[in-house]
């Protein structure tokens, strides 16, 4: 499809937006829809999804890429980097390996830190609960509150305990 | 909302409109969105529905259900338009819900972009509290379900742009001196390589009306949510105090100044104002408010403003469908009302 503002290139870009009251929908090329002021979260990052996963891709066998599937969901990796979504949480796990490098570069990272599900496994929830008490008791040294780290120290030195 | 940290925050609302905590969970025994039938979307609604309604807190008493393809289509871009729901969700409003509180402040949507997703709005720079309640709601529901979670990425979503925390922190913020001064373009390139980025008033893709900008957090893994948002506050903070620099060196320019009555002038008296015009003059003059140009007028009611004149919250609000003239019309007796009401003329100050 052309771009609806210039109608010369090919449009990449798709937009809901709120007009007057009503939902409207756009295909816009880059350049255009840049220039309108809708740049997009991967062009602001230097890169834009479909060819990241395009260009990934491409470095492996047709054959072998198609012939895995989620068991789940039923998506094969080529499904999800077509449309730049993950079928269901299963696929994680299925394409882990092909989705990392993408993650890598959204991220900047690719392990997980903050919040846990009650789902998450009890060594991560350890693990966890022993970062965050090192990291209070960093900031109790830091302030001088020196009973309260002495109490931190205990806890950790508890939990190592248990854990091992 | 606790009024005292309200109170000692208050200093950057000149700035900051608005905060907001959106959460992204999904649930482990359903495929996303993408990949489901309407009947299973079905399923999806109605298990996050009772695990809302029929929990045990105080709070889930308060929440109403609605069922979006019941809409209007006026009803449906009004909750756009006061920031409730994406303008995603009612592009396809099929096998979608919405949980909304009384008092609008949080909102849950149900089958977006995700299985779940969870926000709390409140007014001005409002961080902490905005994140403890959406944290308290996540937790509630965590308890009721299986949520996808995976020990290394953290909990999953359809688009891996949200995996880990699932958390977007935003900010919403009036920079009419940094974008007349034209240093966005700038700022925006430089926020992006901090992990944050800048948007339009409505989120992606769309444009910055007023000069209402979104400020957010764009890394979720690999970050806590406690650092995300103290990263965004900081940044805002630094923000705030650019565009009140860019603000002390407009504010003395006589055409600004004009530009500024001008704006007020149209507003108390126009009979007619489209919602784009409108969208500008209130930034104006909230400007002049900000800059100290305007007085004897509040800037929650300017804020209030800023949602209540879109086109589809005013027929919303009036109960019936407008043609765009009339709205038009009443538009700009909306407007005019609010600000036409009894106050210290500010022509008092222009002896100065």
């Amino acid at each position: 499809m052309l771009c609806q503002s210039c109608g010369k290139r090919q449009a990449t870009t798709h937009i809901k937006t709120i007009l007057n009251g009503e939902l409207k929908e756009y295909d816009l090329c880059s350049e255009c829809a840049n220039k309108m002021g809708y740049g997009s979260f991967f062009g602001n990052m230097g890169f834009d999804l479909d060819k990241l996963f395009g260009s990934f891709m491409d470095s492996f066998p047709t054959a072998s890429r198609a012939a895995k599937r989620c068991q789940c969901c039923g998506s094969s990796f080529e499904d999800i980097a077509r449309s730049g979504k993950v079928g269901c949480a299963n696929c994680y796990d299925v394409f882990y390996e092909e989705l990392i490098p993408s993650i890598q570069r959204i991220h900047g990272r690719t392990s997980h830190i903050g919040k846990l599900a009650h789902s998450a496994g009890t060594q991560v929830k350890i693990q966890n609960e022993l970062a965050r008490l090192k990291s209070e008791l960093q900031k109790a040294i830091r302030e001088q509150e020196f009973e309260k780290a002495a109490q931190l120290r205990d806890s950790i030195k508890e939990l190592e305990k248990n854990n091992t | 909302m606790s009024e005292k940290k309200f109170d000692t925050l208050k200093d950057v609302n000149d700035v900051v409109i608005s905060t907001r905590i959106r959460f992204a969970r999904n649930l482990r025994e359903y495929p996303f969105p993408c990949r489901l039938t309407d009947e299973k979307k079905r399923q999806v609604a109605s298990i996050v529905k009772s695990a809302v309604l029929d929990g045990h807190s105080a709070i889930s008493g308060r929440f109403g259900y609605i069922q979006m393809s019941e809409l209007t289509q006026e009803e449906a871009v009004s909750l756009v338009e006061r920031h409730l729901v994406s303008p995603e969700f009612i592009s396809e409003r099929q096998g979608r819900g919405l949980l909304l509180l009384d008092d609008e402040s949080v909102s849950i949507m149900i089958n977006e972009e995700d299985h779940i997703r969870i926000q709390v709005i409140s007014q001005g720079m409002n961080l902490e509290s905005t994140y403890d309640l959406a944290d308290k709601i996540d937790t509630l529901l965590d308890e009721q379900l299986n949520f996808a979670f995976n020990d290394k990425l953290g909990y999953l979503t359809q688009c891996p742009t949200n995996i880990g925390t699932g958390m977007r922190a935003s900010l919403m913020l009036h920079l009419p001196s940094l974008k007349e001064s034209g240093a966005m373009g700038k700022i925006s390139s430089s926020l992006s390589k901090l992990g944050l980025v800048i948007r339009g008033m409505y989120g992606e893709g769309t444009e910055p009306k007023g000069a209402i900008y979104q400020l957010s957090n764009q890394v979720t893994l690999g970050i806590s949510e406690q650092e995300a948002v103290n990263n965004l506050r900081d940044i805002a903070y630094q923000l705030v105090t650019q565009e009140r620099n860019a603000r002390e060196n407009l504010k003395k320019n006589i055409t600004i100044q004009d530009k500024v009555y001008r704006s007020y002038g149209i507003l108390q008296y126009a009979k007619l104002m489209s919602n784009e015009e409108c969208m500008q003059l209130l930034s104006n003059v909230r400007f002049g408010v900000e800059s100290e140009i305007l007085t004897g007028i509040d800037l929650p009611t300017i804020n209030r403003l800023f949602i209540e004149i879109q086109p589809a919250t005013l027929m919303k609000n009036i109960g019936k469908k407008l043609t765009p003239q009339e709205r038009d019309r009443i538009r700009a007796e909306l407007v005019r009302s609010a600000l036409m009401k009894p106050q210290v003329p500010s022509s008092h100050r222009l002896e100065e």
